[in-house]
């Protein structure tokens, strides 16, 4: 930001002052301050993450009490799901680029999109404000089961209160793109001409607004149950804590397609321009999204296999969860058939996606052996969803979310960063990673419970690797992060278009102006992805 | 830079369409939040049926209908409110805009008297009438106040929504030209009208 | 998307008669229940029933869908046929347990 030479004003230099950011009605701002808090939060979740490796080196207990080991991985939990992980890419890429991919200024409603950022401030400022106010953070798991929810002294009624709070800026987030996508494309630009990202936000944007909902009224039910000493999942008075979840994961299973869907956007941003070739099965792609947001709303019982319901309904959950692995396959198909003869330039984005591919498979392979009937029983609540579940939003998304970081980040800033050391971020990264929670899906399988702080003895080879992995892990993140925040403040100016991409966001100048576009965007004669020299792609 | 160059897709611009839209797709969301509602007292009522219904007679069905009547005729006269704009008839569409309000206000004055009513009789959650019930009618009445409790808070969300409808008449920012404010206040209205069209049998009506 | 420009205004006439049909649907459903106790599974059909066609009304007249361009009718329809499945689901695992 120092480069004062560019013969135009840029985004950042438009307007001055602090206010103009916290009020600032320009989508790039916008979604640099979810950038800004989004990645805070992420640092604060994974060093309760790194507190957790460090109590589980050892068995029994060793730096903290059982029951503050509890509110951690809830604290932790609730960060990584409603602050880090649901905002990520829509929020911060999505806010930044929908816009400059469909060719247009702004989103639909700037002053909504305003509005969603203030929201999530003020859920991150209850989420955390449970550390000081009442009795302490909530220990009951990020899914606030009722009964427990109920009866538990800790401060559960204000992390539901976060989680409602969120889940609104969501909804208005969604809202605003499902409005963007329809009212706002570039003259001439189809929903058939549209970016893949595009595409997949639209996809996410539907569950958010439909899914969302659900979840709200569900803990406002909690809240009323707290607040008046009765309510509808109490048994006393006849109610059925079952119910509870299914509410909880009508929600919050679509809301992992949230999570998803999204970050399968930025890979087949990513592929086609590092492999400078057109997307194979552009349309099997886009509409593999728009299924997967659909089905993804059928499955929902699959996380309660072990707890009560009936044995018909089990069956049919079991058989739904296993129909949304198709259209997901469909896509990892089509990236490699992309790949497939393309002349691949290995840089730090493809880097991130190719892992992302990898650590997919594998997320998405064990959430299929726990979408098993006979297999979930064994594995339920075990160490084994835990390495699942990190696999999927871990490995996968928050892998496709730094690969977005780098992949657009010349655009965002006009700046490159080291290259060398981003991909030795990358490579330690990705194997931290995987000693991180490769060993929790071997001890699920041993049959190690989650949610304890203590385990027995032939557990302690397998959760010694792990934290040393989450150890790996964390330095890495720090060497990415500090990589690219010296390069946003000194790095050598980037060219508009580094990675020859040919979707409209690098029309564009680097930093974009204000108003994004300067003359008109030309979108590309045979859609999105038609390299003008690539091999032609049958 | 250019400074003349706009682009005509630009999301500053006024877009009744895009406006429309948005409202819309908000009420999506305020069905599926009363939709989880309506999941609970579906299965609670499945589990419960003989209790629901005795509970069901504790409500007075004429107050029910009286007031359903009036949120239908406050529907009509906010549906009449817009096409009075539309035609450029102002005045018209303010005073059918305040009948709207008042019978927003009617609503929630036999409200008042009905809950109050409840709350003489102790069957508010956790008052001690409400305690000595049988469980399936603690579940109905539980059901009863938060789904009338936010229906009511929506009944007063729309007429304040109305109320900011009308000043932007008198102030001319809402006009028969650019009329999607008043059009997004009637779609709110209508939708807590659609509510209640559920809500009434479903708590007054299991006779 | 097509933004053909057709501003269509709803006639009083048309919200009146919508009115009265409404109208006639709540006493009708009022009476079914007050005086029809015998039939009681078939009043709590008969209501849904009659609450559906009157919602149908509203949506159709007072929220001038049936003017509106066809994406409003699949959204709407999209948002209710998930709702009907959930409801199917728990259904299911209730009367199934
Ligand atoms: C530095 C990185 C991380 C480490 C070391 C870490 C570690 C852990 C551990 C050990 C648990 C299990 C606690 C237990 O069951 O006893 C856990 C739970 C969890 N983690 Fe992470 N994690 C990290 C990053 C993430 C990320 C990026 C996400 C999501 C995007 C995430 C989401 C969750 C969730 C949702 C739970 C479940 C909490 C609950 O049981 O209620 N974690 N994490
Ligand atoms: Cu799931």
């Amino acid at each position: 930001m120092t480069v004062d030479t560019l013969p135009y004003t840029t985004f950042f230099k438009a307007k001055k002052g602090i206010m103009s950011w916290l009020f600032t009605l320009d989508h790039k701002r916008v979604a640099l301050l979810y950038l800004y808090s989004i990645m805070t939060f992420f640092l604060v979740g994974a060093s309760l993450g790194i507190l957790m490796r460090l109590e589980l080196f050892h068995p029994g207990k060793d730096i903290v009490e059982p029951h503050t080991y509890n509110q951690i991985f809830t604290l932790h939990g609730v960060i990584m799901i409603f602050l880090f992980i649901i905002p990520s890419i829509p929020a911060v890429f999505g806010n930044f680029f929908l816009p400059l991919l469909l060719g247009t200024d702004d989103v639909a409603f700037p002053k909504l999109n305003l509005f969603s950022f203030w929201l999530y401030v003020i859920g991150a400022l209850f989420a955390l404000g449970t550390l000081v106010l009442g009795d302490g953070p909530a220990d009951t798991g990020w899914t606030f089961y009722a009964p427990y929810s109920v009866r538990t002294g800790t401060n559960v009624t204000m992390s539901v209160v976060a989680a409602f709070v969120l889940g609104f800026s969501s909804i208005l987030t969604g809202l605003n793109f499902i409005v963007t996508i329809h009212r706002l494309r570039t003259p001439g630009m189809g929903f058939n001409q549209m970016p893949l990202f595009a595409w997949s936000l639209y996809a996410t944007s539907w569950i958010q607004l439909l899914a969302t909902p659900v979840i709200g009224i569900t803990l406002l039910m909690i809240v009323a149950e707290r607040v008046f000493g009765v309510g509808l999942f109490d048994p006393s008075i006849g109610g059925d804590p079952v119910l509870y979840q299914h509410m909880f994961w009508i929600y919050s299973h679509p809301a992992v397609y949230i999570m998803a869907l999204p970050a399968m956007g930025i890979v087949s941003e990513i592929i086609p321009t590092f492999a400078q070739r057109t997307i194979f099965g552009y349309k099997a792609i886009a509409y593999s999204s728009m299924a997967i947001a659909f089905i993804g709303y059928f499955v929902w019982g699959h996380h309660m296999f072990t707890s009560g319901m009936s044995g018909p309904a089990a069956y049919i959950f079991s058989i739904l969860t296993f129909l949304v692995a198709i259209p997901t396959s469909i896509k990892v198909f089509n990236w490699l058939a992309t790949l497939y003869k393309g002349s691949i330039n290995i840089e730090t984005p493809l880097l991130f996606a190719l892992a992302f591919i990898f650590n997919f498979l594998i997320g998405g392979l064990t959430g299929l052996v726990n979408g098993a009937l006979a297999a979930d029983i064994h594995l339920h609540d075990t160490y084994f969803v835990v390495g699942h579940f990190h696999y999927v939003m871990f490995g996968g998304t928050g892998f496709a979310f730094f690969g977005a970081l780098h992949y657009w980040f010349p655009k965002i800033w006009g700046k490159m960063y080291n290259k060398k050391v981003a991909n030795t971020a990358f490579a330690t990264l990705l194997i931290g990673f995987n000693i991180l929670y490769f060993p929790m899906i071997i001890l699920g399988i041993m049959g190690m419970p989650r949610r304890y702080y203590d385990y027995l003895p032939e557990f302690t080879f397998w959760n010694q690797i792990s934290t040393v992995g989450s150890w790996i892990t964390v330095s890495s993140l720090i060497v990415l992060i500090v990589n690219l925040f010296v390069a946003a403040n000194k790095g050598k100016k980037a060219p508009d278009n580094p990675w020859d991409g040919i979707t409209l966001e690098w029309q564009t100048k680097s930093p974009p102006p204000l108003e994004n576009f300067d003359k008109m965007p030309k979108i590309p004669e045979g859609g999105p992805y038609n390299y003008p020299n690539a091999k032609s792609s049958s | 830079m250019d400074h003349t160059f706009h682009l005509p897709n630009s999301g500053h611009n006024f877009d009744a369409k895009a406006s429309k839209m948005g409202m819309w797709l908000f009420l999506y969301t305020e069905l599926l939040l009363f939709g989880g509602l309506f999941l609970v007292y579906m299965v609670y009522r499945e589990l419960n049926s003989e209790a629901f219904l005795l509970a069901s007679f504790k409500l007075n069905v004429w107050m029910g209908t009286f007031n359903t009547v009036l949120l239908i005729t406050s529907s009509m006269t906010i549906a009449m409110s817009i096409t009075a704009l539309q035609k450029g008839n102002k005045i018209l569409s303010i005073r059918l805009m305040w009948i709207t309000i008042l019978a927003a206000l009617g609503f929630l004055i036999v409200k008042y008297f009905e809950w109050g009513a409840k709350f003489d009789h102790g069957l508010f959650p956790g008052m001690d009438h409400y305690q000595q019930l049988p469980t399936g009618e603690r579940l109905y009445f539980y059901l009863y106040f938060f789904m009338t409790g936010l229906h009511g808070l929506h009944v007063i969300v729309g007429a304040v929504f109305i109320m900011f409808v009308i000043r932007g008449v008198k102030k001319g920012s809402v006009t028969p030209e650019r009329y999607s404010l008043s059009e997004n206040a009637g779609l709110y209205w209508h939708l807590v009208d659609l509510i209640w069209i559920y809500l009434f049998p479903l708590f007054y009506l299991i006779h | 998307m097509s933004d053909k420009e057709n501003i269509h205004i709803s006639s009083y006439k048309e919200h009146v008669s919508t009115w009265l049909a409404l109208i006639l649907l709540t006493f009708m459903t009022v009476f079914v229940s007050v005086f029809g106790a015998e039939l009681r599974t078939l009043s709590v059909a008969t209501a849904m029933i009659i609450a559906t066609v009157k919602a149908t009304a509203v949506g159709y007249y007072f929220m001038h869908l049936k003017y509106d361009p066809k994406i409003y009718k699949i959204m709407m329809a999209t948002v209710l046929g998930l709702f009907v499945f959930f409801m199917l689901m728990i259904t299911l695992d209730y009367i199934t347990r």
